[in-house]
């Protein structure tokens, strides 16, 4: 066999190399402008923030036909208790690293007591590892499944959770009875 | 030009006019070689040039030689003899390296090129009346020569102007980088890929005979065509017979376009046949094949042609180019050998190596990467082998070759055949798995965007159409600098390989082929496999890509098995005992000038 020749170049080609490292090279941030509320589906593996920090009891209307979730302005409640309802808002994100608000309603009806205590479990679990759940309709609450693969942790946004409810809801705050939300629900839009 | 001017004590603008035949070596009809610094200008005839044993002006260390698409003026070299210069700027490869991704409203050629900068240049219709002289072929009158001379010096200054237009936008070392595999691609042009001459003179003979009945002997089996029509209905029924799901148009009407039915035959293998067929009939010229006196397909590389900066060599003339069962007619002369060494999985690795993304550094790593991707995307357990889960295997290698394509999820379920959300599911796991690398994918779409260009480890550079944003294709931009860096990889492989001697054949996409004495061969495949994995370390920051080797020693053919069935189906034809009456033979080829 024959000596394996050296590969000379004319000059150091390391003076010509340029980086691809376009993360590093890129002045472009992604800003984060929407984050759904909601209750994540059946496909999705999600975690949940665990900071107390990042999480909220507060009250909101739910339109259901248009699956839009309103924050309501906290002087507003007792005039709104029937319309409203509720719910704790957790910081959550997915694989995909969508960042979005988890939406629970807290327990009224002693007969959704299943579903939310299930909820709740999860959101539990969620806490320290990846998980997804599923509506389990014939015994009325969800299966929560764990991902039972070695996921990494998530990268959660350097946002405040103010900044996350801000984004969430920036032209979903109900701030007074003459609010659109209210007025469609009354019928007069 | 002060950078040029600073490290070079002579720069020649040169320029050759030169005929040649398809598949020939080129006949030199002139030179013009003008100096910048001290503006002397050699103006030599035919005759001139030969009696020079070495070109006529400095070529070492200390001289830059300044050509446009020089690999015209570099096959004049190596026909006179001469050696290569040391130093090369080649101002059609930075013209495209500059506007490449731009719509360019008179191309890329030289008075394109003086066009864009605003220079004052001949007129197209001056230029096209001294190509037809030289087309014409001499003897040339007194007058005629200096004509020919005269547009020949034309180019020169051309030069001189554009040079200093945009001397200031050129990276000097990476303009000599790319000026280097101008040499090389010049040499692998002259080298030509070798014919078995034999075999071609009776494909030649009996085109038209083979055309007509090769439609019957591989039809035999399918029952599609009517005569030489192909009948849709006919091919429906057949694949409903066969379960075959097939695309279809909005009109509801199967989708019959080139691109799917190449797509398909790589699905499934019974289709293969009818594309081949199919392309046999609707493109194949055999005359427009580019094969000299000598056995040897020689075709213009094109080199830098393509957005990537991959050479876009005519599918008509190059034998990589027309129907696959072509191929077939490479073969190597008596006491040669040929070898086909490719890259493994080229792609993955540059895109694992340029994002750094480790996960997919390991799938490449482990040999099989589709597999890999499907344990760590957790379908299969970690002991699975090949053999073990064949079908999902497939699935996960359709994944990840629709991610390299740039497919969506409905171009994936169709290569599947699969509904679409089983599609859109594997796309999702590879975004999971490989998020290192869509992150850094985004971040190369982001920068494109807001920078205005991208670029490759070595410069090679995509701009954004400023004015016409709509049309960028977001995939084509994520799917750049893998592929451009794979074009580099090979450029920089074929300068190792010529530099040492291999006699390179021809470089396909992200393969050589290269050809030795059949005592020497298993050599020059080592030193070939070295160039490319030295090539891919220099560029990947050390990551190491693996070839794969296809060896053929005289008597063997070079066979890609995808037109196999074609090829033994031609060859059993032209055997059989009844040989054909009509001969129709290859009309004869025309002289052409290329400048």
């Amino acid at each position: 066999m024959t000596e394996t020749p050296q590969f000379k170049d004319q000059f150091d080609l390391a003076r010509i190399k340029l980086s691809t490292d376009y993360e590093g090279l890129e002045s472009v941030k992604k800003l984060i402008t929407v984050v759904p509320v909601k209750k994540p589906n059946a496909q999705e593996f999600v975690r949940v923030h665990p900071s107390p920090e990042m999480r909220l009891q507060t009250t909101t209307l739910i339109l259901k036909d248009e699956g839009e979730t309103y924050l309501v302005e906290k002087d507003l409640w007792p005039e709104l208790l029937a319309e409203t309802a509720p719910v704790c808002l957790y910081t959550a994100i997915n694989r995909q690293g969508v960042l979005f608000l988890w939406c629970v309603k807290m327990p009224i009806k002693t007969n959704k007591q299943n579903w939310t205590k299930s909820t709740l479990d999860a959101i539990g679990a969620a806490q320290k590892g990846w998980i997804r759940m599923q509506a389990n309709m014939s015994g009325g609450y969800y299966d929560i499944y764990k991902a039972s693969g070695n996921l990494p942790e998530p990268e959660w946004p350097e946002l405040t959770f103010q900044e996350i409810i801000r984004i969430a809801f920036r032209d979903r705050f109900i701030d007074s009875l003459d609010h659109p939300a209210l007025k469609q629900l009354r019928g007069e839009v | 030009m002060q950078e040029l001017k600073s490290q070079f004590k002579q720069i020649w603008f040169v320029d050759f006019e030169f005929s040649v035949k398809p598949g020939e070596f080129p006949v030199p009809i002139c030179m013009v070689a003008e100096e910048y610094y001290s503006r002397k200008r050699l103006s030599l005839w035919s005759d001139q040039l030969k009696a020079c044993e070495q070109a006529p002006f400095d070529t070492g260390k200390d001289s830059l030689f300044v050509a446009y698409y020089s690999i015209a003026e570099f096959s004049c070299f190596l026909q006179l003899g001469w050696s290569l210069p040391e130093n090369v700027i080649d101002l059609f490869v930075e013209f495209r390296n500059q506007t490449n991704g731009l719509t360019l409203p008179l191309g890329n050629s030289l008075l394109g090129a003086l066009s864009y900068f605003g220079v004052d240049s001949m007129e197209a219709l001056e230029k096209e009346q001294m190509r037809d002289l030289a087309i014409r072929g001499g003897p040339w009158t007194a007058e005629e020569k200096i004509s020919l001379l005269k547009y020949c010096a034309k180019d020169v200054e051309a030069l001189r102007k554009l040079i200093i237009r945009f001397s200031k936008k050129i990276h000097t070392l990476s303009a000599l980088n790319r000026g280097r595999y101008m040499k090389a691609a010049s040499v692998i042009e002259c080298n030509g890929v070798p014919i078995d001459g034999e075999m071609f003179k009776k494909f030649s003979l009996n085109w038209s005979y083979l055309q007509e009945n090769i439609i019957k002997e591989i039809d035999a089996e399918y029952g599609i065509f009517d005569g030489k029509t192909f009948k849709t209905d006919r091919w429906k029924k057949w694949l409903i017979e066969q379960k075959i799901s097939w695309p279809e148009l909005p009109s509801g009407t199967l989708d019959m376009r080139e691109e799917t039915f190449r797509e398909m035959s790589k699905k499934d293998k019974k289709i293969a046949p009818i594309y081949e067929l199919r392309a046999t009939l609707a493109q194949m010229r055999l005359s427009d094949l580019a094969v000299g006196q000598d056995g040897r397909n020689r075709a213009s590389l094109s080199t830098f042609r393509s957005k990537t900066g991959r050479n876009q060599p005519s599918s008509k003339s190059f034998i990589f180019g027309p129907a696959v069962w072509l191929r077939g007619l490479i073969k190597p002369k008596e006491g040669f050998g040929i070898a086909y060494i490719d890259w493994t999985q080229q792609e993955v690795g540059i895109a694992a190596a340029l994002s750094n993304d480790e996960r997919m550094k390991s799938a490449y790593s482990s040999g099989d990467c589709y597999l890999t991707f499907a344990k760590q995307a957790g379908a299969v357990p970690w002991n699975a082998t090949k053999a073990s889960h064949p079908h999902i295997r497939e699935q996960f290698k359709a994944c990840v070759l629709a991610v390299q394509y740039g497919m969506g999820q409905d171009s994936l379920a169709l290569r599947l055949g699969q509904p679409v959300s089983k599609a859109r599911e594997l796309l999702r796991l590879h975004q999971e798995v490989y998020k290192k690398f869509w992150s850094w994918s985004d971040a190369a779409l982001n920068f494109y965007l807001s920078e205005g260009h991208i670029k490759t480890p070595y410069g090679w550079t995509l701009h954004l159409p400023r004015l016409s944003y709509n049309k960028v294709n977001p995939r084509s931009v994520r799917n750049f600098p893998i592929q451009a860096t794979g074009a580099e990889l090979l450029r920089l492989a074929c300068c190792y390989c010529v530099e040492n001697g291999i006699r390179v054949c021809a470089p396909v996409h992200d393969a050589l082929l290269i050809e030795a004495k059949l005592e020497d061969l298993d050599d020059a495949v080592l030193t070939t496999q070295n160039a490319m994995s030295v090539a891919g370390e220099k560029i990947l920051e050390g990551f190491k890509l693996r070839t794969d080797v296809k060896i053929f020693r005289y008597p063997e053919r070079y066979m890609d098995e995808r037109g196999s069935v074609m090829w033994e189906t031609m060859v059993g034809l032209l055997d059989k005992p009844n040989p054909p009456t009509a001969y129709v033979p290859i009309p004869p080829m025309e002289q052409y000038l290329a400048v």
